[in-house]
């Protein structure tokens, strides 16, 4: 599947409608940051990935692992896959790679989504190739059941089978405990129904640090005496 | 000047789902029921910088203290405020401070449309509930380096200062505790994207905020 059908699979950067420059601020902070640290661990997404710094569970399971966090609010698939092939790779070599973007792809259909994610995992996979990839489902969103957690839902479910051609990838799903019996999400995880609160933050990254733990654990390399 | 049918940021304008899961009219219809069940003293209004503060242990620790609702929504601009005012979420409360903050995402207007948008949310709180003190928070510059939009932010912010000071019940208050370093640049420990504040940037932004406020409810009410 060539990246010229798929729209979801172009690399694109965010252009400066706002006129603060912003996303290119975000993006070269990343390209420095690169130059300066030796991340283990590199968080790579949009506002779920972004905002996950901002609270204390960051601090506590994620930086001890030396986390890079280069997530950008509002990124859809394209702009991150153009961040990854524009420096936000250049001079680290992680063990593992956390992905989670898809969720602002709104031009694009479940499938393109999907098509978006795969060509970043596969990008990922070719200039990493000893790296890990973790895949995070999308989340659900809106209050109550409504057409984009229809979308959300098929994007994870096609991504689970999809994944299985890359090896070094895996599918994880961290909505769990998300969603009520009721279909409604609560106010306590998601604060606009989309983006998580500290508590919702706990819930998804317990699925997330056991896998990346067991991970790292199985790489043969020397061990830090900071891994917790 | 009062031509509000030519300002669209003085025109209540109710966000459209674009999206598909109806996330904003979910979160109006919430505040709106949080009103019947609650009685606030304060109630902070506005977008993202309103919202977020609600998340971090600074709400916890300064504001749920003084009784506070936040009915922050992050994307809104001016005229969206201005409908969700106007359409319930201030009926069946009598706060004596409201907190408004917003104009920052107000793209595509102009700084004098903008202060005519903050204008026209200041007259409804003043309609709906004329005991009630307004306290109008200034724009914060926003953006890496110096950008057009700082100039704009700080143009709405001494428009809105000059409208205010002839307003009894209401007070403009300045909360920049000085971001933009000597070399103009913002610095991601205060801004992680250089528009939304970190924990940290918050700490700085409302340690002041908070001193104001319980100033303000402190003092008898205006009328």
């Amino acid at each position: 599947m060539s990246g010229d059908e798929n729209p979801a699979a172009v690399p694109k950067p965010v252009e400066d409608v706002q006129g603060d420059a912003r996303w290119i601020s975000q993006h070269t902070r990343f390209v420095q940051e690169c130059k300066d640290a030796e991340p283990d661990v590199l968080f790579i997404g949009d506002s779920m990935i972004q905002l996950m710094q901002q609270y204390d569970i960051w601090r506590e399971l994620f930086s001890p692992l030396h986390a890079l966090n280069f997530g950008i609010g509002g990124d859809t698939t394209c702009n991150v896959l153009w961040r990854l092939q524009n420096g936000e790779l250049e001079n680290i070599s992680p063990k593992v790679v956390v992905l989670w973007v898809g969720t602002n792809n709104h031009e694009h259909t479940a499938e393109q989504v999907a098509g978006g994610v795969m060509a970043i995992a596969q990008f990922l996979a070719t200039r990493l190739p000893k790296a890990k990839i973790i895949v995070l489902g999308l989340l659900p969103r809106g209050e109550r059941p409504n057409l984009l957690r229809e979308k959300n839902a098929t994007v994870n479910s096609l991504l689970r089978s999809l994944l299985l051609q890359i090896p070094q990838a895996q599918f994880l799903d961290v909505s769990a405990e998300l969603v009520h019996s009721d279909g409604t999400i609560s106010i306590q995880h998601m604060f606009d129904f989309l983006h998580l609160t500290s508590s919702g933050y706990r819930v998804v990254a317990k699925p997330l640090n056991d896998l990346l733990l067991q991970i790292l654990e199985e790489t043969p390399e020397e061990r830090r005496a900071s891994l917790v | 000047m009062n031509a509000e049918d030519a300002n669209p940021a003085a025109t209540p304008t109710p966000c459209g789902d674009i999206h598909g899961d109806g996330r904003w009219m979910s979160m109006h219809e919430r505040f709106v029921s949080d009103g019947k069940g609650k009685e606030p003293e304060v109630v902070f209004v506005g977008d993202s910088l309103v919202q977020l503060m609600h998340q971090f242990g600074i709400w916890r620790q300064l504001f749920s203290p003084l009784h506070s609702l936040n009915f922050g929504i992050g994307g809104d601009a001016t005229q969206h405020v201005l409908w969700r005012l106007s359409n319930g979420e201030l009926d069946n409360i009598s706060p004596k401070v409201i907190v408004l903050w917003v104009g920052t995402n107000n793209h595509g207007h102009t700084a004098e449309q903008i202060c005519g948008g903050i204008m026209a949310i200041v007259q409804v709180i003043k309609n709906k509930l004329p005991l009630a003190h307004t306290l109008v928070l200034g724009l914060l510059p926003r953006g890496k380096m110096p950008n057009p939009l700082r100039e704009k932010n700080a143009l709405v912010n001494k428009l809105v200062q000059e409208a205010l000071s002839s307003l009894p019940y209401t007070s403009f208050l300045n909360v920049d505790p000085g971001f933009v370093h000597s070399n103009g640049s913002i610095s991601h420990q205060d801004m992680y994207d250089y528009l939304h504040l970190t924990p940290k940037g918050y700490e700085a932004v409302c340690d002041p905020l908070h001193e104001h406020i319980k100033s303000l409810l402190e003092k008898p009410p205006e009328h």
